[in-house]
């Protein structure tokens, strides 16, 4: 039997590899084509994941396109998006939520080819998703669907106590110190998360309070608009809520009203949702209502998520073809849709009055025009600077430290002077 | 016929050049680099080359996917200007100094605990080992739910026993809890490196001098100070060493515990670091936050590698 010597194992293993290369004319990993990869977030709505990964085989028989599939934490998502970019490697279409499209504009295919379709089939892009993927003049992202902030709140206990559901956020004060006795708080989030700003954003706009004024350029937190918003959360804090939420993630609110412990929370249905399917003891109770309102009247906020395809992406075309085919066929849509359970709303305006609102009584309320649905940053128009103050938690930041004990004009001019700083940026 | 003889001077000729480089291939000076140049390569690719580029990045306006120009220092000294910046920093003194400082205490306490004969002291030992062993992020998370507001075992317990009043602190919530937790993770997390590393060098302590010691009539805290500790200086130089850097840099403890909250005071410079370049696109800002104490830093590995090696010599 003859031994492998130092050399032989050297030459060998090195002509092997470079024949193989030489011989295909490609380096390794390009060998294959038409084989995509897509990179989404765990989403809230876990049926609607394995939906995916039901349509993604079908997908590749009827088109011969393999496609690979990634699930990320929405947490993690902004970093990862970063990562590919700068490396330019990666996925070749990613999901996006908000207007993190106008973050990565100029590393973003035109898409508007594929929108315009999709609009002849379905009807214009409802507002917010307008705002988060239209970019100077271009789509650079496919909206796909969008989950809209409510008053979710348990109607069992509110019966109960002969508790009314509330119709505005000074309301919500009012009903959310009985419920803080009852030993089911408010859970309002406020810490370093996108719930946080959620809410925040929205009890900001009901109030007439803004970050950045229409223009896009003049910082507006300073106002005392801001500062009677300050002051209800506050006393929200202080009267309704337990400083738990200064420690929540996104999932927490959601989990505090699972668990029977919070008696009202402004999220999406995502809460009750994952209740019902996993047959929590609380479901029964669950149930939603409209957004507060307030002294400027109602804002909701909405969180609108598009598929973007990486200008780096060596398949565009492949990568196009699976956007045709989750949203463009209308029983695959429908489909789609139908998993979240209500989670993730079609976002084209013809499907407003979607099956998926009348599976569950509970969902009626989801029925909506979508003329209050705005995007983080509103009313200053989507721009890759209020992305940077929406990621810096500088809002949260303002609330957390108002509730901690900052005065409310200290805590209003941190968050000014940050803002400012970001938006003098280059 | 001259053809022939050319066809057989350039087999010739091949051959030789064959058999040349099958002898380089014999000669350890040739072999020897050739073999250490993938693992060098790898080096420079994984290591010199993002470092490189880190400081590149620190002394750019770079923008994720956006062209980027040199702008000096400008990165570092805007940074002061920063409220969460400068929080960060004396977070990162805090957390290092208090956990390493525990870490040590604890360290020299188990490793003298486990020099003694006990029952069942090779699987003790091997149990000790376990937070050391176990994927940071997973550990983490597992006490991420032990300090969660609403299913806390802690508070459960603190409460169960009387020693809290209701609901318990908010680990996660409140600055100088959040600050606690994140320091107690570390030292459960790092406590078994410092314990094993010094229970080496304990080992390595000949009897005789503690024989010495004892003949000379000094008791269990005179011999602790005059032989054991003197004798430990050069491994527990080596060992806050490695701690000192490993916590400062630390990231996965934070970042999976508080993210950095509440309102940064737990943040470290890897998770703002992270936060401000990956997750806002500033990586030039980013970079110059993950660098800003790698000068002070070298300085400590200098001077500690110094005392250990006067120590040795």
């Amino acid at each position: 039997m003859s031994s492998i010597t130092r050399r032989h194992f050297l030459t060998t293993t090195t002509g092997a590899g470079l024949a193989g290369i030489l011989a295909t004319g490609l380096p390794p990993a390009r060998g294959q084509q038409r084989e995509i990869s897509y990179l989404c977030w765990n989403n809230f709505a876990p049926l609607s994941d394995k939906k995916l990964a039901e349509i993604a085989p079908r997908f590749t028989k009827d088109t011969g396109i393999k496609i690979r599939i990634d699930h990320i934490a929405a947490p993690q998502q902004a970093a990862k998006y970063a990562s590919e970019v700068q490396t330019q490697a990666g996925h070749d279409l990613v999901e996006m939520r908000m207007h993190v499209p106008w973050l990565y504009e100029p590393q973003l295919v035109d898409v508007s080819d594929l929108v315009a379709d999709l609009e002849k089939k379905y009807g214009k892009v409802i507002g917010s998703g307008y705002e988060a993927a239209h970019v100077h003049g271009a789509w650079r992202a496919v909206p796909q669907y969008h989950a809209v902030f409510v008053s979710a709140y348990r109607e069992d206990l509110f019966k109960k106590a002969g508790l009314k559901a509330p119709e505005t956020w000074e309301d919500l004060y009012k009903v959310g110190r009985e419920l803080k006795k009852m030993g089911n708080p408010v859970g309002i989030p406020i810490s370093q998360n996108f719930d946080t700003i959620s809410t925040g954003s929205a009890v900001m706009w009901c109030h007439g309070a803004r970050e950045v004024d229409k223009d896009g350029k003049t910082v507006k937190i300073n106002s005392p608009q801001t500062a009677e918003v300050i002051e209800w959360y506050k006393k929200m804090y202080r009267d309704c809520m337990e400083p738990e939420v200064l420690s929540w993630t996104d999932a927490s609110n959601n989990e505090s009203l699972q668990q029977g412990k919070a008696g009202w929370i402004h999220n999406p249905v995502s809460a009750y949702i994952v209740a019902r399917d996993q047959k929590l003891v609380t479901a029964d109770g669950i149930n939603h209502h409209l957004s507060l309102s307030g002294p400027a009247g109602r804002h909701d906020v909405d969180a609108p998520r598009s598929i973007g395809i990486w200008k780096f992406s060596k398949n565009v075309e492949p990568a196009k073809e699976w956007i045709r085919y989750l949203l463009g066929k209308k029983e695959v849509y429908d489909e789609y849709i139908m998993s979240g359970g209500g989670f993730n709303l079609p976002i084209y305006t013809k499907m407003q009055d979607h099956a998926v609102l009348k599976t569950d009584p509970k969902l009626a309320i989801l029925k909506g025009e979508g003329v209050n649905y705005h995007t983080y940053g509103w009313p200053a128009p989507a721009s890759d600077k209020v992305q940077l103050i929406t990621n810096s938690f500088i809002l949260p930041n303002m609330l957390a430290k108002a509730v901690t004990g900052t005065s409310t004009k200290d805590a209003i001019a941190w968050a000014e002077n940050e803002m400012k700083k970001i938006m003098a940026g280059s | 016929m001259a053809i022939g003889t050319v066809g057989v001077a350039a087999a010739a000729d091949r051959t030789s050049l064959r058999a040349k480089a099958w002898g380089l291939l014999d000669r350890e000076e040739w072999l020897g680099p050739i073999f250490v140049s993938p693992a060098l390569i790898l080096l420079l690719l994984l290591v010199a080359y993002p470092f490189c580029m880190a400081l590149y990045f620190s002394v750019s306006n770079a923008f994720i996917g956006r062209p980027s120009h040199f702008v000096g220092l400008r990165n570092f000294i805007d940074l002061w200007g920063s409220d969460a910046f400068r929080q960060t920093f004396q977070n990162a003194f805090v957390f290092s100094g208090a956990a390493v400082g525990a870490k040590l205490f604890l360290g020299i306490s188990l490793a003298l605990l486990l020099n003694e004969q006990l029952w069942f002291k090779r699987l003790i030992r091997g149990a000790v080992l376990l937070p050391w062993v176990i994927p940071t992020a997973l550990s983490t998370l597992g006490w991420s739910w032990m300090f969660n507001s609403l299913y806390s075992v802690v508070n459960w317990t603190g409460l169960a026993l009387g020693l809290m009043n209701p609901p318990g602190p908010n680990w996660l919530g409140q600055q100088y809890y959040a600050m606690t937790a994140v320091v107690v993770v570390n030292i459960w997390r790092g406590l078994p490196f410092f314990a094993i590393t010094i229970l080496a060098g304990l080992v390595a302590i000949p009897r005789e001098l503690y024989e010495a010691a004892e003949a000379d009539g000094a008791g269990p805290v005179a011999r602790f100070w005059h032989v054991t500790l003197p004798l430990l200086k050069p491994v527990l130089a080596i060992v806050v060493l490695f701690s000192t850097i490993f916590t400062f840099s630390d990231f996965n403890i934070v970042y999976v515990l508080t993210h950095g909250g509440p309102i940064n005071s737990t943040h470290l410079f890897a998770t703002l670091a992270r936060q401000i370049g990956l997750e806002t696109g500033r990586i030039g800002e980013g970079a110059a936050i993950s660098l800003y104490l790698f000068p002070a830093l070298m300085i400590v590995v200098w001077a500690q590698l110094r005392f250990v090696r006067k120590q040795a010599y």
